[in-house]
């Protein structure tokens, strides 16, 4: 009889513990993901801080060198942004923060037309201006369109100009401001964040939809490999700065610091450590193509030797995102369907 | 948001495919018009989309390609017509034959104008009322067609509002019920909403023939946009919200419209939250006071008695979205992982078929 209770008992034990044990690993996995992306913000922040110091010092005083300072704080700035541009939910969504730090695709070029709109007008550009202008001006693009866009840049009003430095130093101005509310809301966000079971899936979500963009939308469609068949660099992010595949180095960067720990502690929750192993190799496997591919992507579309690099690298994406989309995301029983992604 | 087209890719459609039903040899009967057929707007494994119909044997009777992906659809009464019309931003809408698929017309948005995906006749067949919004100045419309004269476009109805998405008509023939979802968009900036701080979603009622606006009736919060509508055959009259606040807040998804105020239903902790706040479909039955609820984000499909709000019945589907009402009384629940799946009230979910499609938001 006792030997009958015992193996009961063991058997409910066998029974319980793993969803126990999931339990924990969703809080576990959830208090990881949130200090990752308060790190992240955080980063956010301070390059957002010297960008924003960095464009007033230049238009105060033009000096050598300081074009180029503004050129590398906007970068690193933007880099930080890419690292933390998994993250769909929580405050981000808030005043579509995340569509003001960057404004993409942006198929008919909103970007130059909004400039050209603002440079051309008389009135004063103000933080309130900036707020009023819509995302398409209230970002990283829009800075990355002053420095950088080639025809803007041989033109009259190009920077050091009064009026494009005005357009410079207030979108900076406004993109540190959302950075600190980004921040300041992320650490709002946390018991919510803790409490709240459901933010488990969403972030696995998340993790995912940023896989799917990364590979579809930022390689396979500028390389030509869907629909028309035409390579382009110009519907990747980050053109205009020949800085797109760095800003997809920077993403997957970001996935593995902030989303793969708490990926990892579910799946060996799950008992699927062997997948998880597969996933943190997939990552260094991915990130071995860097800095290598870090040449501006209308040249790698270009020349046939450096197309190579770049689909190695697509191979390697395409592979990550089969491991955690369709792999990890059943063994979690996580759907990101054709319906729940909708939106209507 | 962008398709999952890695999910699309496992899918196997090839022309002809058989629905395979489990465990029963005929699909139940519609309660509506065209009892014998379903169709579905389909994503495809390439990555385009199409519309496809299937009959009570589980036959695929055909499948129409469109250029790009549709969102629901309705059947003309007295015709042999069904129409689809394209996901918002819709630049179009198709007319097929519902028997052969044949397109019998395409017909594009006005400029400056696109569809939001559903459309709604009146009940001899002839004038066609589709939801759709004047972008660049942000006003929701009613687009009126007239079906007999090749879908011609005869009069626009103002609905002094933002954001109409689902409509349908009330059982006295002459009032369209409009969700109006309140939130702003522009097909230059994606899916984008622009507006969630000044949101203004209602139920609005409107005469069919001169345009009226005879009722708006706002939610009790001004994020609930109200995207869905259905009227039990008796003309009581259900939406269904998105909350468009934070996952956390777990407010009422559902109300009827009762003495000239929305009545929300309130539903017990656990069946808010496997609602996650979002409703893709309510469909009243109209042999019945039965009324059925899906959430593909929440993974979860109920029905409650629609006079006194008890939950009747709630089941897990993955990415659930269709809902059409079954003749006797039941409902079918279509998902994007290509389930059919029966509800009733106080009986197990039951599978009826396992599709090798992803069906889109509505069943028709």
């Amino acid at each position: 009889m006792q030997g009958i209770t015992r193996l009961l008992c063991t058997s409910i034990l066998t029974l319980t513990s793993p969803l126990a044990w999931a339990s924990d690993a969703n809080i576990q996995a959830r208090q990881q993901w949130y200090e990752g992306i308060a790190t992240g913000y955080q980063s956010l922040t301070t390059e957002a801080g010297e960008l924003a110091e960095s464009a007033r010092d230049y238009c105060q005083n033009p000096a050598e060198g300081s074009r180029e300072h503004v050129e590398a704080a906007w970068l690193n700035a933007f880099l930080a942004w890419q690292k933390v541009r998994l993250v769909d939910f929580g405050p981000v969504e808030n005043n579509n923060l995340s569509w003001q730090f960057q404004f993409w695709p942006d198929p008919k070029n909103l970007i130059a037309r909004k400039a050209a709109y603002l440079i051309g007008n008389d009135e004063p550009i103000t933080p309130s201006v900036i707020n009023q202008s819509g995302v398409a001006v209230q970002g990283f693009p829009m800075i990355e369109y002053l420095l950088f866009d080639q025809e803007f840049n041989a033109g009259e009003t190009s920077l050091p100009v009064a009026r494009t430095c005005e357009l410079l130093t207030n979108v900076a101005g406004h993109l540190k401001s959302n950075s600190d509310a980004l921040m300041a809301g992320w650490q709002a966000f946390r018991p919510h964040y803790l409490e709240t079971e459901q933010y488990f899936d969403t972030t696995i979500r998340a993790g995912m939809a940023t896989l799917e963009i990364l590979e579809e939308r930022r390689l396979a469609q500028p390389m030509g490999l869907r629909g028309s068949n035409k390579r382009n660099p110009y519907i990747a992010d980050a053109w205009r700065s020949g800085k797109s595949l760095q800003t997809v180095a920077a993403t997957v960067d970001g996935l593995n610091r902030y989303f793969l720990p708490g990926l990892e502690i579910s799946l060996e929750a799950k008992g699927a450590s062997d997948l998880a192993d597969r996933i943190r190799k997939q990552f260094n496997e991915v990130q071995q193509n860097f800095p290598g591919a870090h040449l501006p992507l209308a040249t790698a579309l270009k020349e046939e030797d450096q197309f190579r690099a770049l689909q190695s690298l697509y191979v390697d994406i395409s592979q990550l995102t089969t491991l955690v989309n369709d792999q990890a995301a059943v063994a979690l029983g996580v759907v990101r369907g054709f319906n729940s992604s909708d939106g209507d | 948001m962008l398709l999952n087209r890695r999910a699309l890719l496992k899918v196997s459609i090839a022309g002809g495919v058989a629905v395979g039903l489990t465990g029963c040899s005929l699909l139940p009967r519609k309660a509506s018009v065209q009892p014998d057929g379903y169709a579905g707007a389909v994503g495809f494994p390439d990555g385009s989309f199409g519309v496809s119909a299937f009959n009570r044997n589980g036959r695929i009777v055909w499948q129409a390609p469109v250029d790009s992906r549709c969102h629901s659809g309705c059947n003309r009464p007295h015709q042999q017509e069904t129409l689809f019309f394209e996901r918002r931003p819709g630049w179009s809408f198709y007319v097929f034959d519902s028997t052969t698929g044949a397109r019998k017309h395409h017909i594009s948005a006005e400029p400056g104008e696109h569809f939001v995906g559903h459309g709604v006749f009146s009940t001899d067949g002839r004038r066609l009322y589709v939801t759709a919004s004047r972008y660049d100045q942000g006003a929701g419309i009613i687009a009126v067609y007239d079906a007999e004269k090749g879908y011609r476009r005869t009069k626009t109805f103002d609905l002094a509002g933002i954001g109409p998405h689902e409509l349908t008509l009330h059982p006295d023939g002459e009032t369209l019920v409009i969700g109006l979802g309140g939130i702003l968009t522009h097909p230059d900036y994606d899916r984008m909403k622009l507006n969630l701080d000044t949101m203004d979603p209602a139920l609005v009622l409107m005469n069919r023939h001169s345009g009226k606006i005879v009722g708006r009736f706002r939610p009790p919060h001004h994020q609930q946009s109200a995207r869905h509508v259905s009227v039990s055959g008796d003309g009581r009259v259900y939406v269904a919200y998105q909350h468009q606040g934070p996952l956390y807040e777990t407010p009422p998804l559902l109300a009827r419209l009762e003495e000239g105020t929305l009545r929300e239903y309130r539903f017990d902790e656990d069946t808010r939250t496997a609602l996650a706040n979002y409703i893709s479909s309510v469909v009243a039955h109209p042999e019945n006071d039965l009324v059925a609820a899906a959430s593909p984000i929440g993974g979860t499909a109920i029905i409650f008695r629609g006079k006194t709000g008890e939950l009747v019945s709630r089941a897990h589907i993955a990415d659930c979205a269709g809902i059409q009402t079954l003749a006797g009384g039941d409902f079918l629940v279509s998902s994007g992982r290509g389930k059919l799946i029966r509800l009733g009230a106080g009986k197990p979910a039951r599978e009826l078929a396992d599709l090798s499609v992803h069906w889109d938001h509505h069943l028709v």
